[in-house]
């Protein structure tokens, strides 16, 4: 008998406790709205109050929910243990709660990381003192042990690597300098039109300082020096091998035959340097460039290169975005409306193609249905042409003048004055549900591909002997199909609803995030209904506002907010699906 | 006898259902056919259609108008910036699509086969870079580009390099290929001699050519639908526009004089018609690959 | 041709499991040694520390007196079987053989003349224009097999290349092996988990369990002589029978008192434990089935048992009997030593008796299990 853990019940209850919290405290900002309305003739719908009361009771009903599930799995839990602990022997059992195996590897990760670098500490030290005096000139002259002991490939290696870093780190507007300017991010500001200059007597065009290089710069400067205090490490480590070997009395590996391990035991190494590097400085250092931005005030008029300076600002962009009133802007609403819709889109876009994918793919795949190859080929030749060509395409047939106006005036529905403006019109619920269809029509061939692979993996003897106990078609679908294509597709369908969050195509190539939301009318953005994040950050950077132009900083904000969102849903995702295994598991 | 008469009532009737059952079905996929088709056949349709107009409600006839059909639209589209912007697109595809199999089949191999101590924390580390939104990167990209001479009129190679250099995070699905080759065989060659970077070219490379082929489609493909970051980079400079931005921004600029929605839906036709037979070729990799990449997540 | 020594050889795992512990092994030239045990037990991560796939957490293998822990595995000069045969499927049943060949950059006409050869031994001349597709589960095997063969190796290893074959076939394979053996006359290490592959192949046997061995010893070492419970629990099919009993000191005399039984110790398992001056008490009492044998009448010697059911093997009947405590035992019995009316006796709930002599007993530890007698 296993005693069962109580950890998932106290983290239930916890969560509930700290979600209760967190509505209770939006719900006190709603508190003297609703006050007000009853003094004065104020009206709700203004500046997203609806908005935020449906965010705040789906707070409330999940924290009701999980204090509910929390303290009766307590309690149930705690009797159970009562009883297996008098009903005698029990052994301790092993299964634990995903999140809680998250949270507790995270946890030990980050311990191990830091003994991992008090170790190396330690060791550079210690290998210093017993070291002999080639090691010791290599903490200082990076390969001289190497090169001294016969490994002059590598010690060349490590001392060039060394005369660049230095180089790289004295030269005039080299490391130091960006370094030196990261915190202030430049002092003056750069003036294209040029300063009166009293020695020459003439105009001279001033550089200044640029903030956005600083930025930049800076920061790869900072990639460099841990790169290059990592090398300065590996030297040493490798100094002290080598010595270590000498002393045994085994040669060392030559030039050659490091050269060789490149394509055998280090391959890998081979194989990974460009790629990563290429994300390093491609994907890596941009993000952390524009989570940076989200602390300074950048935008279009203060670029950094020609415009102005910028400068760090701290949380004060974050406390934008959640403030109710930013000289008449109301960010909090708007960004509540916008993740609101970015939700409901993405469960419906996911989960409509999903299930009809399943349908359409069952359809083509039943037995007795003829010309199975060619529906399969007219769907799958949607997938072929350029999305970008369909989009726009189909957001001109759906426009005022398109042709689905056209046919419904044809077929007798409206009268040519009647003409319909499906997505850019002034019904903003028309134009989200045209947006889910015209998605479906995307989705589907992808769905039915993948969902024609998963079925005909479907082992032939569940069906049958589900037939032989009389399951009806309904039940095989509902306890056999669906359970076993969820159970296989969890990880996609997780990954699918984090890609419709992010689905920019659609969205901006359908509707361009219109029709126009004028309750957001201040807000940086033009905001339209059916705007996702993606395309309101987008957006931001496009269309300035009069004083400051394009508002980089806030676009920088909102896409952190979209990483906290997506990360948060795929953890809690991850914890408890059941088909995220071991990847070892394929093997 | 009267078991087995209702028996095969029973069985007649089950028959019988499954004949409506399935002539329904039969009406369901005509049904999803055509839609599915009628974009297709309606850009098509309109792509001939040769007097200036911004849009039609009307496809094949008008109450007043008559309508003229011919080939104009598809040559003032040879006249155009057009062809310039389709030579672009396909020197991107063409480079895009070899760099980025070579770095994707690079990555996704040694992450199946290798075991080294930062393997997993790289995994991990893409997967949380993967949640970032790639959106955020544009603007910062769109300035280094510029800074390094790469932007406007040289939007091409700097398009090129930013395709390339982050395509490594694509690894997953060719990566799930790899680990359904057996690990044995890559042992078994070691044994026999064969040096890591061996095993890759005379093993599994030719092994893997359903994920190759599909590494290379995907690549090839991608560039053609690209829209917003080839429109951030290339500015406003018309000859260094890709197909799809090129085309946007007529209908963008579509008015009653100039015949550019028409241009822009033989612009499609011509931009698809390639794609759709090079892809409907290697459909079987393509599906393999979605199909496999699904289902180990 | 070379001799194999592993010292104090062990794996521990990134996540702290430790597959092997301490292994010791001395492995001359020329001689076939089996390392056998249930799944799990560190065989073939032994073996695959010996090929270089699998790094070793600690100790050294040397191969011919070089120790190789830091080699590739193409420079350790070895060849190997694989359970699963991982024959490239994209290159012919030629290729396949020739692949290392030509990795050595031989002259083609050099691995012509050693691929025919190897194929004409392992009789798949017919087969070397096809793909292994195309090919039978003994086929692949012998291509496998002939994969290896080429390569003038100094070791040989086959990580248990019979378990995928059909029970036929694999008796058929075994005695294949057999004659490559004789024909290479090299050093061999073969994994397995099934005894009796062990016990007919190997010159040595190395019984493995949780990343320990168990024990090292001939064939016939290892039967007669286990020097555990779990050594003579898993070598012999069925398995050896094991009661808790008593054994009784009395004066120079052993006996078992299994069942109510008393049972005299003779011969010289009797003398071994005077020599050892065991004490009596309680013991495991270990009997081999086909050591059991039927008695005549009731008698101080004699268990009482019931018999369950009657497995007919055709030369043999297998009993499954219970004793009065409820007690299974398995009593193989030859056919040809029954006469027709026993045999018709030898029915569900029948009552016999049985009983085994002193030569054939084991004796272990109730404790730790150990063999009294080492």
């Amino acid at each position: 008998m296993y005693k069962k853990k109580i950890v998932p019940a106290v983290v239930k209850t916890v969560l509930g406790v700290i979600l209760a919290g967190i509505s209770w405290m939006v719900a006190s900002v709603l508190v003297p709205k609703i006050k007000k309305s009853i003094l004065t003739p104020y009206q709700f719908g203004e500046d997203g109050f609806w908005v935020w009361a449906v965010i705040t009771a789906i707070m409330v009903i999940g924290a009701i929910i999980l204090l509910y599930l929390g303290i009766h799995e307590m309690i149930r839990t705690t009797q159970y243990n009562k009883k297996v602990v008098q009903s005698g022997s029990y052994i301790k059992s092993r299964e634990r709660n995903g999140l809680v195996v998250f949270c507790s590897n995270a946890g030990k990760k980050i311990v191990q990381f830091f003994v991992g670098i008090g170790k190396g500490l330690a060791g550079i030290v210690t290998t210093f003192i017993h070291g002999d005096w080639k090691t010791k000139i290599s903490y200082v002259v990076m390969g001289f042990g190497n090169i001294t002991r016969g490994q002059v490939l590598r010690g060349l290696l490590f001392l060039l690597l060394e005369i660049v870093f230095i180089g790289y780190m004295v030269i005039p507007k080299g490391g130091a300098y960006w370094l030196s300017m990261l915190p202030s991010l430049g002092t003056v500001a750069p003036n294209p039109h040029g300063a009166y200059n009293e020695v020459l007597d003439q105009w001279v065009s001033t550089p200044g300082d640029q903030s956005f290089r600083i930025l930049l710069y800076g920061v790869l400067t900072i990639f460099f020096i841990v790169a290059f205090a990592y090398t300065w490490y590996t030297n040493i480590k490798q100094n002290k091998i080598a010595e270590d070997i000498l002393r045994t009395g085994k040669p060392l590996k030559s030039g050659k035959d490091d050269l060789k391990s490149l394509v055998d035991d280090q391959f890998h190494k081979t194989l990974l340097a460009l790629p990563t590097l290429g994300i390093l400085i491609f994907t890596v250092m941009p993000i952390v460039f524009m989570i940076l931005v989200a602390f300074t005030n950048y935008s279009s008029i203060n670029d950094g290169m020609y415009n102005g300076l910028f400068h760090w600002v701290g949380f004060e962009n974050f406390k934008t975005m959640f403030s109710w009133d930013v000289g008449g802007v109301n960010y909090s609403a708007t960004f509540g409306e916008i993740l609101l819709w970015t939700l409901v889109w993405a469960v419906f876009a996911t989960f409509t193609n999903y299930f009809l994918g399943i349908l359409v793919a069952m359809a083509i795949n039943k037995k007795g249905i003829h010309l199975k190859k060619v529906w399969r080929t007219i769907l799958i030749m949607t997938i072929a042409i350029p999305q970008f060509i369909s989009l726009l395409y189909i957001s001109k047939m759906f426009s005022l003048n398109g042709l689905i106006n056209g046919f419904l005036i044809d077929l007798g529905f409206i009268k040519p004055s009647e003409a319909i403006d499906f997505l850019g019109g002034n019904n903003p619920v028309l134009a989200r549900i045209v947006v889910i269809i015209i998605n479906i029509w995307i989705g589907i061939p992808y769905l039915m591909l993948i969902a024609t692979g998963i079925l005909m993996n479907i082992p032939a003897d569940l069906y049958e002997s589900a037939k032989i106990d009389g399951a009806s078609g309904w039940k095989q679908f509902s306890k056999i199909t669906l359970p076993y294509m969820l159970f296989i597709t969890g990880p996609y369908l997780l990954t699918s609803f984090t890609g419709n969050m992010n689905n920019f195509n659609v969205i901006y190539l359908l509707t361009g995030g219109g029709p126009t939301n004028p309750a957001a009318s201040g807000a940086a953005g033009n905001v339209g209904y059916t705007d996702l994040l993606i395309t309101w950050l987008f957006k931001i950077t496009q269309t300035g506002t009069a004083q400051d132009g394009s508002q980089y900083y806030l676009a920088s904000v909102i896409g952190i907010l979209v990483f906290i969102v997506v990360g948060a849903i795929s953890l809690v995702v991850y914890s408890v699906l059941p088909s995220v295994k071991n990847e070892e598991d394929f093997q | 006898m009267k078991t087995t008469e209702n028996s095969m009532k029973r069985h007649m009737g089950m028959k019988a259902a499954s004949r409506i059952s399935n002539t329904i079905i039969h009406l369901i996929l005509v049904f999803i056919s055509v839609i599915w088709l009628i974009p297709f056949v309606c850009i098509v349709i309109q792509s001939f259609r040769v007097e200036p107009t911004t849009m039609s409600r009307y496809l094949l006839h008008h109450p007043e108008i008559e309508f003229k059909w011919g080939f104009d639209n598809y040559i003032k589209l040879w006249q155009s910036d057009f062809p310039k912007w389709y030579l672009n697109t396909f020197i991107i595809a063409i480079v895009v699509a070899v760099v980025q199999t070579i770095i994707v089949l690079c990555m996704s191999y040694t992450l199946s086969r290798f075991r080294f101590k930062l393997r997993k924390p790289l995994m991990q580390f893409m997967l949380i870079l993967g949640m970032f939104p790639g959106m955020l990167s544009m603007i910062i990209l769109y300035q280094v580009l510029k800074d390094l001479g790469l932007a406007g009129a040289n939007a091409i190679p700097g398009l090129i390099l930013v395709y390339c250099a982050s395509s490594g995070m694509g690894y997953y699905v060719s990566k799930g290929f790899f680990d359904t080759i057996p690990k044995s065989l890559d042992e078994a060659a070691r044994v026999d001699g064969a040096t890591r970077s061996q095993v890759l070219f005379k093993i599994i490379l030719p092994l893997a050519k359903p994920i190759v082929i599909y590494t290379v489609l995907t690549a090839f493909m991608g560039p053609w639908g690209d829209f917003v970051f080839a429109k951030y980079v290339s500015g406003v400079t018309p000859s260094a526009y890709n197909v799809a931005v090129g085309l946007q921004s007529w209908l963008a600029t579509d008015t009653m004089t100039n015949n550019y929605y028409t241009m822009f839906c033989a612009g499609g036709v011509v931009v698809a018609i390639p794609v759709v037979i090079l892809f409907m070729c290697l459909q079987r990799y393509y599906v393999e690959g979605v199909t496999g990449g699904a289902v180990k997540g | 041709m070379a001799s194999v020594k592993l010292t104090n050889v062990k794996k521990v795992y990134d996540n702290n499991v430790v597959a092997v512990h301490d292994f010791n092994l001395d492995i001359k030239d020329k001689e076939f040694v089996v390392f056998v045990g249930p799944s799990g037990c560190g065989k073939s991560t032994t073996l695959r520390m010996v090929a270089g796939l699998e790094e070793i957490s600690d100790g050294t293998v040397e191969i011919d007196g070089e120790v190789v822990n830091d080699l590739q595995p193409k420079d350790r000069n070895i060849a190997m079987v694989f359970q699963n045969y991982a024959l490239y499927p994209h290159m012919t049943v030629f290729d396949n053989i020739a692949f290392s060949l030509r990795l050595q950059k031989m002259p083609e006409d050099v691995i012509y003349n050693k691929v025919t050869n190897a194929a004409e031994v392992l009789g798949i001349t017919q087969y070397l224009m096809r793909k292994p597709r195309a090919l039978s589960g003994g086929q692949r095997q012998r291509v496998a097999i002939g994969r290896a063969m080429v390569r003038d190796s100094k070791v040989f290893l086959m990580d248990e290349p019979l378990s995928n074959l059909d029970a036929k076939l694999r008796n058929q394979m075994r005695a294949e092996i057999i004659l490559l053996r004789q024909k290479l006359d090299t050093t061999f290490i073969y994994v397995t988990h099934d005894q009796t592959e062990a016990m007919t192949l190997g010159d040595r046997i190395v019984i493995m369990k949780d990343g320990y061995i168990m024990q090292v010893g001939t064939p016939t070492e290892v039967f007669e002589m286990p020097e555990n419970l779990f050594v003579a629990e898993f070598i012999g099919a069925p398995k050896m029978n094991v009661l808790r009993t008593n054994m009784i000191k009395a004066g120079d005399k052993y006996y078992v008192t299994p069942f109510g039984a008393k049972i005299e110790v003779d011969g010289e398992k009797g003398k071994l434990l005077k020599e050892k001056n065991v004490e009596g008490g309680e013991i495991l009492l270990g009997v081999r089935p086909e050591h059991i044998v039927l008695a005549k009448e009731q008698g101080e010697h004699a268990i009482p048992v019931t018999l369950e059911v009657n497995e007919m093997m055709g030369s043999e009947l297998h009993l499954h009997v219970y004793t009065e405590d409820g007690t299974r035992l398995i009593v193989r019995i030859p056919t040809i030593d029954l006469t027709p009316q026993q045999r018709e006796g030898m029915v569900s709930g029948a009552k016999l008796y049985v009983t085994f002599e002193g030569k054939v007993m084991h004796f272990f530890d109730p404790e730790t299990e150990k063999n009294l007698l080492f």
